[in-house]
This record gives structure tokens, C-alpha cells and sequence, in this order.
């Protein structure tokens, strides 16, 4: 909660500053590394007329993973900031209350059993995220869903999920070489084939969320008054939480299981901008592609020449700060 | 003309149920819903406006089937200012009041400005345009009241429902807001319909008054009227005076230290029989099995009395206390019993049976004893 007048200039300031984020955080992802790029050269390459191994480099390299990276903190935290309105629990994150889990699940069974299907991933990873969020949903529904309940279903249907992955993996332990690093999220080794798989989910994704931000705003005043002003709320509900899912999907099913994004992006926006979806939608996503960038370029080199995977580095930063949420607000709202 | 029409609602909801509910509410009047907690008034409201839905009844509102409007044509043509709060996003005054156009857009509409006319109306007809850009949550709760009742305004609808819209205000905000109401309803021809617990306040602001008790519909009439010690005794079970203070109706409890503690009557039965010596038990035993007499409605408490003094016979008095002859008779007619009456001869061991009624007075503290602390009770 904050005033009038603090608002208004955050926001004026916030859609400055969001253009020379991205445009910032891209070229540090596009200039960083084992090998340093400078900006010069960066600039040369995108005009063609740059050295082969830059060329090589930027292009082959960095370039798609910067793009991937961008959509999946883009998504991650769009499906975020709407999975906290339709479900009013600020702890609501694909990553907390297994719904990524839940796509996880469904893309590592899609990678041991079917190798070959591996375009079919995103479409996978987004039917097993929405059907944990609808069971989720349903198990926390006993006339009215409770921002507790959620969570609490949220947390055992994700450790009941892990158990369920790592069963799967014993099982095939021959293959699982293959899904290991992708468990523990990460671009390290993402290219342009990726990009092409997972680009039209997530674009669609984005677009989409970007039509339910008035549903949103207006599910924040509560069901009973959404109701009364003409909205079909359960069937808004349903679609806002199947996006969210698609949104969760499409970054499962190339990054992994990239956790924290949609929690802690979303909120900082909350806590500068408000609750207006408006401005809460498009500068999550903004913030959220530029966080996973940025997390990323500095997991691959901060210790060079050692890859972090990039959840990793994000849960470090993303564990605290849910445990400071879940202090500060869960109780209250619970 | 009716606005608001209900036949036979029914809801099983724990106590908060109706029970076969059927109610006509005239449009472009001020209609107040009283009752004691628990009588299901809200519950009634939310019917009304489809947010819960009836187990069986239906809902007509100006002449047509609640259930046939499509979403956006009902929130155009009703509209309720719920109890809870709910949440509360920062927004401003205006931006909250805006929300009220909602069912006119659809998603990509702009507010037009026709929308920002409407939007200035409310704010100004509720006196909160002043405060327009504040944040809804700096302002006070009689403040934040008149707010929402501007969003319920803006979405320009024939009928308002108010639940309890004054239940956490202070006296001079409940008087503002029932002002208001009023102005509005007269000028606009509004059809107001609240769910009040003050019945002065209702009785002297609402055209026309239904009252409700355990689910259902029990008074309807203009709230002079109806307003009476007897209307009070029946819907709240007190006892009270109602006077007209300037024109204004006043309601004077009668407290229990004032008078003598009188109980409404009471109707005991006894059923004495004669029952052959040393076979008393037996009767004793039967009545064990006979049928539910427990959850009757005004069943007060049952009583065996057993008398040996005579040689002859013994004496076995079965005593039931009702609040009223009917409550027996109904118990007598009731499937249960009926049932354990049934194929069922009249045992040797009764000599003869008789039947009385007494209707009885029970004065608990008489005057004389009643002393200034008596009013313990």
C-alpha cells in the first residue's frame, strides 16, 4: 500500500526504465563469458560484418540462449503474477506448488520413454502442469479455495510429484543421463532448436496473458464481486489458470525445472507498483526475462570454467526470499 | 409493479436454509429485510442476485426468469453490496468507482466518456468526488462504504441489495448513509433492497418491511404497521414499547429487572393409568419406544411420575410439557408416532387411562420478591 503521488511516478519511471533493462540485460548475456565480446563487436556481428569467432560466438551461441532466456523468465513469471490473482495467495508460483513439477514430470516420461518426440515436449509439460494445477485446485476447494489450503496442497502434490520422478528414474536409469542436467534447470547447451520449439508456446503464452489482464484486476476485488459485475468468474478462473499452466509449460519444457522466478519477480513488482495488473503483467515479464538472463550469464561464468545451472543459482536467491514472503504475509493471508 | 419476485426458495444450509420462501418486492421503493441472526436474510439476498444458487424455487426479477439474463445483462440490471470486504487492491477512489462500468466492456474497451460521466454521478450523488484521488484504503470505513455504494451506482442498475450496509458504522455515518440512500431512491427511482438489523432505522426510511425468522417469510406490510410489541415478541421474542418520537419510531425494551419475569404459557399433558399392582414397569419400559417425541417443535419436557399409595392399583402419570396445545396435537399426528400407536392393543394391565390438560402461567420472580438485582436471568 503506498500513496498516490509514490505510484504514479514509480510507474511513469518503470515504463522508462523497462526498454533499457531488457536492451542492458541482453547485451551483458550477448558480451559475457568464457570469451568477452565487447559491445563493438557485438554490434558488428548483428550488422554483419563482425570476425568468424565473435561471429561464431554471439550468433551460435550466446544469441539463442539469451532469446530462450528471456522467454522463460518471461513466462515463468507472467504465469506467476497470474497464478497468484486467480488463486489470492502471494506464495502461488509454478515452481512452490509443483505445477512446474507437474510439466516436469510429464516431459522427463516424454524424453526416457518417447526420445524422438522431443517437439512434442512443450505441448507435454504444458498438459501435465495444467492438470496439476486443476488437481491442486480441486484437492484446496471446500466451498471456496483458502490461500492455505492451496499451498498446502500445492506442497504435498510437488513432493508427491518428485517422488513419482524419481521412481521413474531408478526405473530407467539407463537413460537418464540424458535428463539429469535438465532436472536441475538450465540453457547451458540451448540453441536455436530449442528456440524454435518452445518460441510459439511461450509468444502465445505472453500474448494471451496479456487479454486477461482485466479479468485479473477485476478477480482481485473477490468472487462475489466479480460476480456482480457481470463476470463468469469459475470459467475465468478455469482459463487464467490453463494459461498460466500453458506459460509454465513452455518454459518446463526447454529450461527445465527453473524454479523461484514466478514467485519473487511478480512480488517485487507488487511491493514497487501495486496490484494493478496492468502494470504488475507486463513488468513481471519484463523483469522476469531479465532476471533468468542475467542469473544465467553469471552462472556460466562466474566460476569459468564450471556451468552452474542457472536454477540453481536462482534458488539461492529465490529460497530466502519466499521464506521472508511467508513471514511477512503468508500468515496473515492464510 | 414488482421488481423483485421469489416463489418457493428452498436451501438446506445448516440454519442459514429457507424453507419454501416466496416474497414480492415492490420496485422504486426502499424495502428493509429484518429478522434475528441466523434467519437466513443474507441468504435470501445472495438468491436473489445468483450468487448462490436455490436447491429448488425460482427468482423473477422485473418479470423475467433470474436464471435467463445472460452474465453482463443481469449485472446491468442488479447489483448487491456484499458484507465482506473482500480484498482490497490499492486503488484510487475513481479507479475502484470505474469497476462499476465493467459490465458495459468488453475486453479491450476503453472507458468512454459516457463511462466517465456516469462515473462522476456516482461520485458526486454519494458526496465522495472529493476524495477521488485518495487511495480507496486511506479513507474511513463510513468513507469506504459510500465508495462502493458509488461502484454499485456506476454500473447503473434498477436494483440495489444491500446487505447490512451499515453494521460497522457509527451512528452519524448510519444516518448519513440511510440519507442518502433515500435521496437516491426518491430521485432516481431506485429500488432499494437492504438487509437491516436496526429496526428504527428501517421502520423509518424503508417503504415497505419483511420479516424473516428460521428461513422464512413470517410479516410483510409498511413497517409502521407492522412495527408493534406483539411484532417484536413474535420475531425477536422480546418484550417492548414502540413510540413515535417526532415522527420517529423508538423502540423501549422492557427490562427484565422492570417487572416480574413472565413466561409465555405453557400446556402441560398428563396421561394417567391405572395399572394393575406391581406391573408399573411395564408401562414405564413401553414408553421407552414411543415415537420421537424429543425433536417435536415446542416440546418442552417429559416427566414419569409413579404412584403406589393404593392397594388396588399403582399409579403411572406420563407428564409432556408443550409450549402450546398445538405443538401436542401436531406431536399426535405425527408420522412417528402414529407408527408406534399402530397395531397396538391397549394392554391388560391398564385398568383405565385418562387424558388432561392444564394450561399453565409460570411467574419465576414474583414482584414482591424482586429486589433492584433481580435482573439476573
Amino acid at each position: 500500500m503506498m500513496d498516490l503521488a509514490k505510484r504514479t511516478s514509480r510507474r511513469r519511471w518503470s515504463i522508462v526504465i523497462s526498454p533499457i533493462l531488457l536492451i542492458a540485460v541482453t547485451c551483458y548475456g550477448l558480451s559475457y563469458g568464457s570469451v568477452s565480446v565487447s559491445l563493438r563487436e557485438i554490434w558488428e556481428v548483428f550488422t554483419s560484418s563482425g570476425e568468424p569467432l565473435a561471429q561464431k560466438i554471439v550468433m551460435n551461441l550466446r544469441f539463442p540462449r539469451v532469446l530462450i532466456g528471456l522467454l522463460v523468465g518471461a513466462c515463468l513469471a507472467a504465469s506467476g503474477a497470474l497464478l497468484q490473482g486467480v488463486m489470492k495467495n502471494p506464495l502461488a508460483d509454478p515452481g512452490v506448488i509443483g505445477v512446474s513439477a507437474g510439466g516436469g514430470l510429464a516431459a522427463i516420461m516424454c524424453m526416457i520413454v518417447f526420445p524422438n518426440l522431443s517437439y512434442l515436449l512443450p505441448i507435454l509439460a504444458f498438459a501435465g502442469a495444467f492438470l496439476t494445477s486443476i488437481i491442486i485446485y480441486l484437492l484446496s476447494w471446500s466451498s471456496g479455495s483458502s490461500p492455505l489450503r492451496i499451498v498446502l496442497a500445492g506442497v504435498a502434490i510437488n513432493a508427491l510429484i518428485g517422488a513419482i520422478t524419481n521412481g521413474f528414474m531408478v526405473i530407467y536409469s539407463d537413460r537418464v543421463q540424458a535428463v539429469l542436467p535438465w532436472l536441475s534447470g538450465g540453457l547451458s547447451g540451448r540453441s536455436w532448436y530449442h528456440l524454435s520449439f518452445m518460441a510459439p508456446y511461450a509468444i502465445t503464452g505472453l500474448i494471451l496473458s496479456l487479454f486477461a489482464i482485466k479479468t485479473a484486476n477485476l478477480m482481485l476485488l473477490g468472487d462475489d464481486s466479480a460476480k456482480l459485475l457481470g463476470q463468469k468468474v469459475e470459467l475465468q478462473r478455469l482459463s487464467l489458470i490453463l494459461l498460466s499452466s500453458l506459460l509454465a509449460g513452455a518454459a518446463v519444457s526447454v529450461a527445465g525445472l527453473v524454479g523461484f522466478v514466478g514467485l519473487v519477480v511478480p512480488h517485487a513488482v507488487r511491493l514497487l507498483l501495486g496490484d494493478d495488473y496492468r502494470f504488475l503483467l507486463p513488468l513481471s515479464i519484463v523483469g522476469g526475462a531479465s532476471l533468468v538472463v542475467f542469473a544465467d550469464t553469471i552462472a556460466r561464468s562466474a566460476i569459468d570454467p564450471i556451468e552452474l545451472p542457472v536454477g540453481i543459482l536462482l534458488a539461492v536467491i529465490g529460497a530466502p526470499f519466499f521464506l521472508y514472503l511467508l513471514k511477512k504475509r503468508g500468515v496473515a493471508n492464510a | 409493479m414488482t421488481a423483485i419476485e421469489a416463489n418457493g426458495l428452498t436451501l438446506e444450509l445448516g440454519p442459514f436454509g429457507l424453507k419454501d420462501l416466496s416474497i414480492a418486492i415492490p420496485e422504486g421503493e426502499m424495502t428493509a429485510i429484518v429478522g434475528p441472526n441466523g434467519s437466513g436474510k443474507s441468504t435470501l439476498l445472495r438468491m436473489i442476485s445468483r450468487l448462490q444458487k436455490p436447491d429448488s424455487g425460482e427468482v423473477i426479477i422485473q418479470g423475467r426468469d433470474a436464471g435467463a439474463y445472460s452474465t453482463a445483462q443481469f449485472a446491468q440490471t442488479l447489483t448487491m453490496l456484499t458484507q465482506s470486504k473482500g480484498q482490497m487492491p490499492d486503488l484510487t477512489v475513481r479507479e475502484f468507482v470505474a469497476y462499476g462500468r465493467s459490465p458495459y466492456k468488453r475486453l479491450f474497451d476503453r472507458m468512454s466518456e459516457e463511462d466517465h460521466g456516469i462515473v462522476n454521478w456516482a461520485l458526486t450523488l454519494t458526496g465522495t468526488i472529493r476524495h477521488e484521488n485518495r487511495m480507496f484504503h486511506t479513507l474511513s470505513g463510513g468513507e469506504q462504504q459510500k465508495v462502493r455504494i458509488a461502484m454499485a451506482l456506476a454500473q447503473k442498475t434498477n436494483i440495489l441489495l444491500l446487505d447490512e450496509p451499515t453494521t460497522y458504522l457509527d451512528l452519524a455515518h448510519q444516518l448519513d448513509l440511510m440519507e442518502m440512500l433515500q435521496a437516491i431512491n426518491r430521485d432516481y427511482k431506485l429500488t432499494v433492497v437492504m438487509v437491516l438489523h436496526d429496526l428504527q432505522q428501517a421502520a423509518a426510511y424503508c417503504d415497505y418491511m419483511i420479516a424473516m425468522q428460521r428461513g422464512r417469510v413470517v410479516h410483510t406490510g409498511k413497517p409502521r404497521e407492522l412495527l408493534t410489541p406483539r411484532f417484536l415478541q413474535e420475531v425477536y421474542r422480546i418484550d417492548a414499547k414502540v413510540a413515535f418520537e417526532d415522527d420517529y419510531p423508538v423502540i423501549i425494551p422492557i427490562r427484565s429487572g422492570a417487572k416480574p419475569k413472565e413466561e409465555p404459557p405453557m400446556i402441560i399433558v398428563t396421561n394417567t393409568s391405572q395399572i394393575t399392582k406391581g406391573e408399573a414397569h411395564k408401562l414405564i419400559e413401553r414408553f421407552d419406544r414411543v415415537g420421537k417425541v424429543e425433536y417435536m417443535e415446542g416440546f418442552l419436557g417429559l416427566e414419569v411420575h409413579l404412584t403406589e399409595n393404593t392397594k388396588e392399583y399403582d399409579e403411572v402419570s406420563v407428564v409432556t410439557k408443550w409450549r402450546s396445545k398445538e405443538d401436542f396435537q401436531a406431536w399426535t399426528r405425527s408420522d412417528a408416532f402414529k407408527e408406534s400407536h399402530a397395531h397396538r392393543k391397549t394392554p391388560e394391565f391398564i385398568i383405565s387411562n385418562k387424558i388432561s390438560f392444564y394450561e399453565v402461567k409460570i411467574v419465576r420472580e414474583p414482584a414482591a420478591v424482586t429486589g433492584e438485582s433481580s435482573n439476573a436471568s
